[in-house]
């Protein structure tokens, strides 16, 4: 796959369709309004007319078509079919005859469709196909019967026969359904295919789809909908999917078609497309094998349940049973679906995408991704409401009925007797073991030490990873960056598992947080084939399962007994095998060897579970790196056809962290046996002397540890669950030769083609000879020392170590150059460590006199602090650093947590303020106080994670910063909750665009193979600058794998990111940053020839201000003051302002001096000149491939606009704008504008707020100064950041993120008539919000109040994890509430109507406690819930709440006070200070 | 761990200045359990461990010092002999305030963590419960002949017998240690803890071969045919002068002469020595740890009254700061700027005094180095009975070097390449015979990494 064009997409989508199936020309009109409405949730290419794609799927227009086949002289007959063809010429249209003939059907007319080609945008039209219908009957009485497995099978022929034709393709061959659709904007749908005008044009259903997608060169064919679904999301577990397919494949039988006919259908997958098609492929495939429509849609996309107990135990069972055949394709998605007969919605399992409803009084179901699509009046409305995570509706055309959620699942459970089947035959490990993690005799070695040499287990190891571990079971926390070099650039022994970056989601999906919605996770694995997936038989719940990947011995042995023939346990379909992954010699070959001999016993002798086992190592056996047997093993067992027979064990001494757990994971196996962490933990307690038990607890809690770890290391890309994670190849490969990768790990990117198998076979040489052969009696300590985490001598290379921090600290405390000189010597002369070593430059010109070169203070501009927050960094640290960067005109970045008002407008205010997932201190006056808003989407030390302020560090000044109380624990969420998509981020752009038109929106990536992707969707997104980290950026806190082990170098990110905005024509409306270890002028130069127009220094900076790399940020123990809270080591603080600014100077010089050497006056005409990189002349060198870094594209390098301009330019609240602008200007005069408003109005009252923040700051104006009364349907971020003084009133609903950011005024959104049950707000509202008050009197949608620091907000139902990661404020739910109530909330209250008396159930009681209010003891808490209803009835007429009030001494008991365990003291009034 | 702010830098106690000073023996005391725990546990381990970096050996301070916080002295030991030939020894005789200790983190405001003393402490609390040193149990046929017994040859000799070479060692005088044995005084190295060492060595297979001066005793060349390999630590005993008028006066000394005479004194009631101090004015030339080891034991032998002269400041004195200290607290006088200019005699040639002439410091110089400027016309005499002369010590060069092709450079330090091997592929050296004058932990490490290259060599 090529990094530059390829892409990913995500979009707005729904459904429309007549309960009663009555077609009519209103359908498809109505729809496609409905796609209009949400042109927003699109792209649109640079020609400013292309789409990204959009189109419909519809329900076969009968009348039209025959009337159309009339005119062309052709009766249909009662049976037939329309094909939608792409095609490349008009030969292709004979072939697809003869196809058809040979499958028993009758193309009885071609027609080529009318198309209206001035509808297109110039990219459209270069690449347009040729569009065609093909209409199709049955030639015999048999091919009537199976008429549509007919098409099915012609159409899966026809793409297989033209698959290297770059136009064809089918979007649709049914006599059921049509697709029309292609690259042009949902506007100009109707335009292009005149078709869709015509009156006769009747349908009963519609699926419509709009596609964001991250590149601009799109296809025809890559539009949606598919030939079964719409697909909004992304699936993140797509190579696994993909992968098991192919297995699944292997043993497919179906009653629909012939074993022949189904050889005729495979691949099952078309090759090269994106996600969604692939899971279009595979629904429509197991539909058209005759699984049912609801059991093909719940097996794809099913909703958690493992670590549910909240759900169903029959359905439990449905899903546990079904787990056994499908792994979930996981990842954000709401998909419509349909079969013809079936049409249904789905909603991923973490409720990551929107998916809103409607039902009419019209019988029409329309499902979409906003409210308001279509201006349905209210009073038309029957049922207004969204989809919760994991649920589906549906309905049954033929029966016009609509099927909800509990519906399906009462199908679905009592289909088959599942629990009977599961009782009977699934057996878990653990039911035969009595007592776990007894047995420790398997630990032993008697070359214990030898074995930890050769699997580089060091002293530091034991120390830093295992003892913690084993302590506390937990992975062990640190701080800073890792500076160390590439696994495949290191000269001391690294694991193998080194040279694997776990791949994070950023931008176009969202990680999700394994603690706090652990509710969705699950590491279940299983043994056992996997059977004809198609049929649903008990065969499938014969199955051995543990909870956990990671076995311990008492396991094993189970495992191991069931597939021995001499033990009674002994079943056929376990039975096992173990392979010693041992060699002499020759290491490629004798993997091939092993491999062919693995294929042999399971083709021959019947082995089903394969352990691989590298226990065998001595001192003439090394062993072969495990993560290179699995690979080959499962690659090879695909290939042979028998990948699904066989479960894989890797019984292995290289695993002993989550990471290399991990990594195994990835390519393939079902469990691992890390025998070495228990050996060496065994050994570490064996002078401890401690009891059966407590040495049993120790020893779970590696496993606890590991299993926390895998779990985090999924969530980073979003998945869930093991059994999606597992063959996912989510890993980045660097280093390793593309002869080793296409053997073993051919779903993975490879970067830096480099080592092969000699060269891997020559460092495990050594390792042997090190660990094995050479005696070492000269050392007492019996393993290496290490010095991979920290700094050893003679170990392996840090790039901050201690005569770096030193000769820095000495230079820029003299502010004299030739100590500079020497720190610069020093970095430059360290080698080849990192990956911009490998270059010198090579100037085109000659040298010139310094005198020419741009001045200082022209580079300066260019340079900017990395992101740091108060918080994680002390007071004088960060004001020190913005008044040094402020002084030479650079910029400085507040960070995540706010910044004191008082800085702002005072040389102290950061230039940069950030907004990220904890949106700490994001206020009006906050985003008004920055000439740049970065989006912080990942960081380098942990790209994929959350973040955690203990409580101990929230100082009363940063409480004050972050509206919340000292003490508190501050959670950073994984995602922005407001980010789950690409649409999304185009979204909050455009937020922060209104709040502040003046400054740059700036979006920070990290590093990444396919992060130029990302860049190009984020530029698409209307972003100004895009940031690409490098894997090297630090950390107040981070857990030691995911500092070291996620994000790759910022050289291969930036350089990719340039070359796919170039790609795409992208690069001249964006400008790129880099940062990541930069330290000298060198780095600088090298970083702009390799596309960065700007440079941030977050680590030197740092040092700069004294810090010494101590890594010791996460204990508050920083001694020189600058990483930490603590009074008395602040006292140690050495920074100055002169210490930066001599630093800057130092590099703005060197830059210089190099500039002059090279002949150019700027920085600006090297940026992007990589062609003036060469590799440096070194045998080390040549075993690598820098051609990405050296492959140059034509067009322009650098960005040539002000700013990204967004597509929508706000009008109808700039208009609004002018019209309270007399408010603005003197607040006595009041206003009350009433107006109507809709989905496409967004952000309303960002505009206003950002005006008002101006002038006033946050205290804006007085209370309702200016009123809005709206009616209809607002967009989404309806008054995201609102500011006191404005209030907005709606009648009628809002969409999602309601109150985003709000810090005053009030937002009120009652539906016209309560005694519907309405749903009246979408998901994510009130996320960071600081203050100000908002009411709905309707249910909103899942995390309402997410990360709240001080809002009061009253509503009347909500979905799921509402008020998770909440801080502050004030809740009152009048009503049901999802699951997973309040997870991570350290602060706030909440009250919850509970009528039911279940809500404890929903509530996740990690951090809060439930408490009745009844009691003397809440007399206050009572009274203040009862002044609050009486607000809200006021401000809504809630009949609810009236109704409350009316009998409040009865209700009173039916509420719940939700409040954080450790909350002493309850902040009644946070509104008034309390 | 990280427990600097809970508790202070505090060094071990030292024995009253009185009783001090009516013998030899060490003035500091060895940690006690809890203190070393809580003295270990300040310590921040740094991710970039500064004192590790600062050590010449690269001792695993901050794991020894967790190990020690975390009260497994066992594991302590372990790790703090595994680069050490002698860690109770450095414990006790490195200047730590230059090296680790000087480069802790915690140097910087919060007092540096007492890494020597905790060193002193792991190792002797180790010999309490009865650890030992480990060596092969199993010897080779290889055989290499140390030449010295000094650090350097001590340190290679450990680092031989750990990989299983047969070890003999020749020292010319009658008892191995050299500079540690006669260099040292007991004040601040009791000759037990040498000893222990040694008798170790002996233990796991070495023959001390003492009283033996190669090129008198034994011949170089001899030794160079029987054994698979040299190892030269041979030392710099040839001690430097002031090139000053009557520099050969009578009662004029130089450090070594003083020093091991009053070992030697100490040793054996026999011997006869050549030096009394006793109730004499003593003035000492020189600003290091030598001098004041001189000034010390002048001092111990009883002298009048002993001052210390040095040409530059107190601020540039480069001996440690803890000795200064210490011998001030002991009563030395001391004259700083004081540059000796002659040495005057009485008509039978003995020492009366000396002249001086006063000196300044020049301001820092761009690489922060101030030197000395005399200041003319300030000559002032100080009346002494005894001078000594502790201006540092060169390589003495002998014969038989060049004889066996060892080249030596124009200053009498032998040539080595990066695995410490001369010339002569067969011998190696390290130490000060080959760096001149230099740190007891510098010939440690040259010892060290020559037996590393030796039996990289040999037991290839």
């Amino acid at each position: 796959m090529d990094l530059l064009t390829s892409f990913r997409d995500n979009c707005g989508f729904g459904l429309l369709a007549s309960i009663k199936n009555v077609p009519s020309h209103k359908n498809l009109e109505d729809a496609v309004i409905a796609l209009e409405r949400m042109m927003h949730r699109g792209a649109i290419a640079a020609d400013g007319k292309s789409g990204d794609g959009s189109g419909l799927l519809l329900s076969m227009p009968d009348k039209f078509m025959r009337r159309v086949a009339l005119e062309k002289g052709v009766e249909l007959s009662d049976m037939f079919a329309v094909g939608m063809v792409f095609i490349d010429n008009e030969a292709q249209i004979e072939t697809i005859k003869e196809v058809c003939e040979k499958n028993d059907l009758k193309v009885v007319l071609t027609r080529e469709v009318p198309t209206e080609v001035s509808a297109l945008g110039e990219f459209a039209l270069k690449v347009i196909p040729i569009i065609m219908q093909i209409f199709i009957t049955p030639n015999s009485l048999l091919a009537t019967k199976r008429f549509e497995s007919l098409l099915y099978l012609t159409r899966k022929e026809l793409e297989e026969h033209f698959k290297s034709s770059d136009k064809f393709y089918i979007p649709s061959l049914s006599s059921r359904v049509i697709a029309y659709k292609g690259l042009v904007m949902p506007t100009h749908i109707k335009e292009f295919y005149p078709d869709l005008q015509e009156r006769d044009f009747e349908i009963s259903f519609c699926l419509f789809h709009q596609r964001f997608s991250t590149n601009t060169l799109p296809q025809w064919k890559l539009a949606q909908p598919f030939r079964s679904i719409a697909h909004n999301g992304e699936i993140n577990s797509i190579e696994a999917n993909r992968f098991n397919v192919d297995v699944k494949t292997e043993s497919f039988e179906s009653d629909v078609f012939t074993p022949e006919e189904l050889d005729r259908l495979l691949p099952v997958l078309q090759k090269g497309s994106s996600d969604s098609a692939s899971l279009d492929n595979f629904f429509e495939f197991l539909i058209a094998n005759g699984v049912d429509f609801f059991r093909a849609a719940r097996s794809l996309i099913p909703a958690p349940w493992q670590n549910s107990p909240h759900v169903d135990s029959k359905l439990r069972a449905f899903y546990e049973y079904t787990s056994a055949c499908y792994e979930a394709w996981d990842g954000p998605a709401a998909v419509s679906l349909t079969d013809g007969r079936y049409i249904g919605c789905i909603l991923d399992r973490n409720g990551l995408r929107p998916a809103k409803y409607i039902i009419t009084s019209d019988d029409k179901l329309l499902i979409s991704s906003e409210y308001g699509v279509l201006d349905t009046p209210e009073e038309e409305i029957i049922e207004r409401g969204r989809l919760q995570s994991g649920q589906m509706i549906g309905l049954d055309l033929k029966f016009g009925k609509i099927l909800k959620d509990e519906d399906i699942n009462n199908y679905l459970k009592n289909a088959h007797p599942y629990d009977k089947w599961l009782n009977e035959n699934m057996v878990y490990l653990q039911e035969h073991i009595d007592t776990t993690f007894m047995n420790t005799s398997d630990y032993e070695f008697c070359d214990l030490s030898k074995r930890q040499r050769y699997f580089n287990i060091t002293h530091e190891v034991i120390e830093e990873i295992i003892e913690p571990i084993v302590k506390d079971g937990k992975e062990p926390v640190g701080s800073m960056g890792d500076d160390t070099p590439l696994a495949c650039f290191s000269d001391v022994q690294r694991n193998f598992t080194d040279f694997f970056k776990q791949k994070f989601a950023q931008v176009t999906n969202p990680p999700i947080d394994p603690y706090r919605e652990k509710v969705v996770m699950s590491l279940n694995t299983g043994f056992g084939e996997v059977k004809n997936v198609i049929e649903t038989s008990v065969e499938h719940a014969k199955r051995l399962k543990s909870v956990s990947p990671i076995l311990m011995q008492e396991k094993m042995e189970v495992l191991l007994a069931f597939g021995d023939p001499s033990k009674p346990r002994y079943r056929k379909q376990y039975k096992n095998r173990t392979f010693s992954t041992t060699f002499e010699s020759d290491l490629e070959n004798s993997l091939e060897k092993l491999v062919e001999s693995i294929i042999k016993a399971v083709k021959e002798d019947g082995v089903r579970v394969v352990f691989l086992d590298d226990r065998a190592l001595n001192d003439k056996y090394k062993a072969m790196p495990m993560v290179f047997v699995v690979g080959r093993v499962n690659e090879a067992l695909l290939e042979a056809g028998v990948r699904s027979l066989v479960s894989i064990v890797a019984v292995t001494g290289e695993i002993f962290d989550a990471h290399s757990s991990a990594v195994l994971l990835g390519y393939g196996v079902n469990a691992i046996y890390p025998y070495m962490i228990y050996a060496t933990a065994v050994k570490l307690l064996e002078n401890k002397k401690l009891s059966r038990y407590a040495l049993r607890y120790r020893l779970k809690n590696i496993q606890k540890a590991i299993n926390a770890g895998i779990l985090k290391i999924m969530s980073k890309m979003g998945i869930s669950t093991l059994s999606s994670y597992k063959n996912s190849a989510l890993f980045d490969v660097i280093g390793f030769s593309s002869n080793i990768v296409n053997k073993c790990f051919k779903n993975s990117h490879l970067l830096l083609d480099g080592l092969d198998f000699c060269d891997v076979e020559e460092k495990i040489e050594k390792y042997h000879k090190k660990a094995f052969l050479e005696s070492h009696p000269h050392r007492l300590l019996k393993v290496d020392i290490g010095g991979f985490y920290n700094y050893v001598k003679n170990g392996e290379y840090h790039a901050f170590e201690p005569n770096v921090i030193k000769d820095l600290h000495s230079a820029v405390s003299s502010s004299k150059v030739q100590n500079y000189l020497k720190f610069k010597e020093r970095v430059n002369s360290r080698g080849l460590r990192l990956v911009r070593d490998f270059f010198e430059i090579k100037s085109d010109r000659e040298a010139i006199s310094i005198d020419k070169v741009e001045s200082k203070e022209e580079i300066f501009k260019r340079f900017a602090s990395a992101a740091m927050s108060l918080g994680s960094i002390s007071p004088e640290t960060h004001e020190t650093i913005a008044e040094a960067m402020n002084k030479i005109g650079a910029s400085s970045n507040s960070g995540e947590g706010g910044e004191d008002k008082a800085r702002y407008g005072t040389n102290k205010n950061s230039k940069i303020k950030q907004i990220a997932s904890g949106r700490f201190g994001v206020t009006p006056s906050y985003l008004r106080s920055a000439t740049e808003l970065q989006i912080k989407i990942a960081q380098g030390a942990k790209p994929g994670e959350g973040g955690q302020l203990p409580g101990h560090k929230v100082t009363p000044l940063i409480a004050s910063l972050r509206y919340t109380v000292p003490g508190v624990t501050l959670i950073s969420p994984p995602p922005h909750h407001d980010i789950y998509s690409i649409e999304d981020l185009a979204q909050l752009i455009f937020d922060l665009k209104q709040v502040n038109p003046d400054a740059k929106v700036t979006v920070k990536l990290v590093s990444t193979a396919g992060v130029g992707t990302i860049a190009a969707g984020v530029a698409k997104a209307y972003a100004d600058r895009i940031i690409i980290s490098g894997n090297d950026g630090g950390t107040g806190a981070a857990p030691l794998s995911s500092i070291k082990f996620a994000g790759n170098p910022w050289e291969l990110g930036l350089i990719e990111a340039h070359n796919a905005l170039k790609a795409n024509s992208l690069r001249e409306s964006v400008s790129l940053q880099t940062d990541g270890g930069l330290k000298t002028g060198l780095d600088i130069v090298k970083a702009a020839m390799l596309g960065a127009e700007s440079f941030g220094f977050g680590t030197g900076v740092l040092a700069v201000m004294g810090c010494k790399f101590l890594r010791v940020c996460h204990l508050n123990k920083c001694t020189v003051g600058v990483a930490t809270q603590d009074e008395v080591l602040r006292e140690h603080f050495v920074g100055t302002v002169d210490r930066l600014v001599n630093y800057f100077t130092f590099i703005a010089e060197d830059v210089r001096e190099i500039l002059a050497s090279l002949g150019y006056e700027n920085i600006e005409d090297i940026v992007g000149r990589n062609d003036l990189l060469k590799v440096v002349d070194d045998e080390f060198a040549k075993k690598f491939d820098f051609g990405s870094i050296l492959q140059r594209l034509d067009g322009k390098s650098t960005c040539s606009v002000e700013s990204n301009e967004p597509f929508d330019k706000s009008e109808f609240e700039k208009s609004m704008l002018k019209i309270v602008y007399p408010a603005i200007e003197d607040p006595k005069n009041k206003m009350v504008i009433d107006k109507e408003i809709c989905n496409l109005n967004r952000s309303f009252g960002a505009r206003i707020s950002g005006e008002i923040a101006k002038y006033y700051g946050d205290k804006g104006l007085p209370d309702s100064t200016i009123t809005f009364r709206l009616k209809g349907v607002a967009g989404q971020s309806l008054g995201a950041f609102l500011i006191n003084g404005l209030s907005i009133y709606i009648e009628g609903a809002a969409n999602d993120y309601v109150g985003k950011g709000m810090n005053g005024g009030k937002i009120v959104v009652t539906p016209r008539d309560q005694s519907r049950k309405f749903s009246c707000a979408g998901n994510t509202l009130l996320y960071g919000a600081t203050g100000g008050k908002l009411f709905i009197t309707g249910s909103v949608g899942e995390r309402f109040a997410v990360r709240n620091s001080g809002a009061l907000a009253i509503v009347e139902g909500t979905g799921d994890h509402a008020c998770e990661y909440m801080t502050g404020g004030t809740v009152v739910i009048l009503g049901r509430t999802g699951v997973n109530f309040g997870a991570g909330m350290t602060g706030g209250l909440a009250f919850i109507y509970d009528r039911e008396h279940d809500f404890v159930d929903r509530m996740n009681q990690e951090l809060i406690e439930a408490k009745r209010i009844d009691t003397n003891e809440a007399d206050e808490e009572r009274y203040y819930l009862k002044k609050l209803l009486i607000k809200h009835v006021q401000e809504t007429n809630s009949l609810k709440a009236d109704w409350i009030l009316e009998n409040f001494r009865e209700e009173v008991r039916n509420f719940w006070l939700v409040k954080p365990k450790d909350m002493m003291k309850i902040p009644l009034n946070p509104d008034e200070g309390d | 761990m990280q427990n600097f702010l809970n508790y202070d830098r505090s060094e071990p106690q030292k024995r009253n200045v009185l009783k001090r000073l009516k013998d030899f023996n060490e003035i500091y005391e060895v940690f006690n359990k809890s203190k070393a725990q809580v003295q270990a546990d300040r310590c921040v381990q740094c991710g970039d461990p500064y004192c590790l970096n600062a050590c010449p050996l690269s001792n695993f301070i901050p794991q020894w010092l967790k190990k020690t916080s975390g009260k497994d002295i066992d594991f302590a030991f372990k790790i703090s002999n595994d680069t050490s030939p002698f860690p109770e020894i450095m414990g006790r005789v490195c200047p730590q305030d230059r090296l680790c200790e000087g480069d802790c983190t915690l140097n910087d405001g919060y007092g540096a963590i007492t890494i020597g003393s905790i060193e002193t402490f792991i190792s002797e609390e180790g010999f309490k419960k009865g650890l030992k040193p480990k060596f092969s149990t199993k010897l080779t046929d290889k055989r290499v002949a140390v030449i010295g017994s000094g650090p350097a040859s001590l340190s290679a000799a450990t680092f031989l017998l750990r990989s299983g070479i047969n070890v003999d060692m020749f020292e010319k005088d009658d008892r191995a240690g050299g500079l540690l044995t006669y260099g040292i005084p007991g004040f601040k190295l009791e000759k037990d803890v040498v000893k222990r060492r040694v008798d170790w060595l002996v233990e796991a297979g070495m023959n001390l071969h003492v009283n033996s001066d190669v090129g008198k005793d034994v011949l170089l060349e001899d030794l160079v045919s029987k054994y698979d390999a040299i190892f030269l630590g041979i030392g710099a005993t040839k001690w430097n002068k002031a090139r000053i008028e009557n520099e050969d006066a009578k009662n004029s000394y130089s450090a070594m002469e003083l020093l091991k005479d009053v070992q030697k004194g100490i040793f054996s009631d026999s011997y006869e020595k050549k030096i009394d101090v006793k109730g004499k004015n003593v003035v000492v030339i020189g600003g290091g740890d030598t001098a004041m080891d001189c000034v010390r034991t002048s001092i111990r032998e009883g002298a009048l009254s002993v001052t210390c002269a040095y040409r530059r400041d107190e601020e540039n004195m480069p001996g440690s700061k803890k000795e200064f200290v210490n011998a001030t607290e002991e009563g030395a006088e001391f004259s700083f700027n004081s540059s000796p200019k002659r040495i005057i005699t009485d008509e039978d040639g003995s020492v009366t005094g000396v002249e001086f002439l006063q000196t300044v410091m020049t301001e820092p110089d761009e690489s922060g180095r101030s030197s000395v400027k005399i200041i003319d016309g300030s000559e002032f005499i100080v009346q002494t009975d005894i001078l000594i002369m502790a201006l540092g010590f060169s390589p003495l060069n002998p014969e038989f070097l060049a004889k066996n092709s060892v080249k030596t450079d124009s200053r009498g330090k032998i040539e080595v390449n990066e695995a410490f091997q001369t010339s002569n592929e067969k011998i190696y050296a390290g130490g000060d015979c080959h760096r001149g004058a230099h740190l007891v932990v510098t010939a440690a490490l040259e010892g060290r990494e020559a037996a590393m290259a030796i039996s990289k060599k040999l037991l290839r």
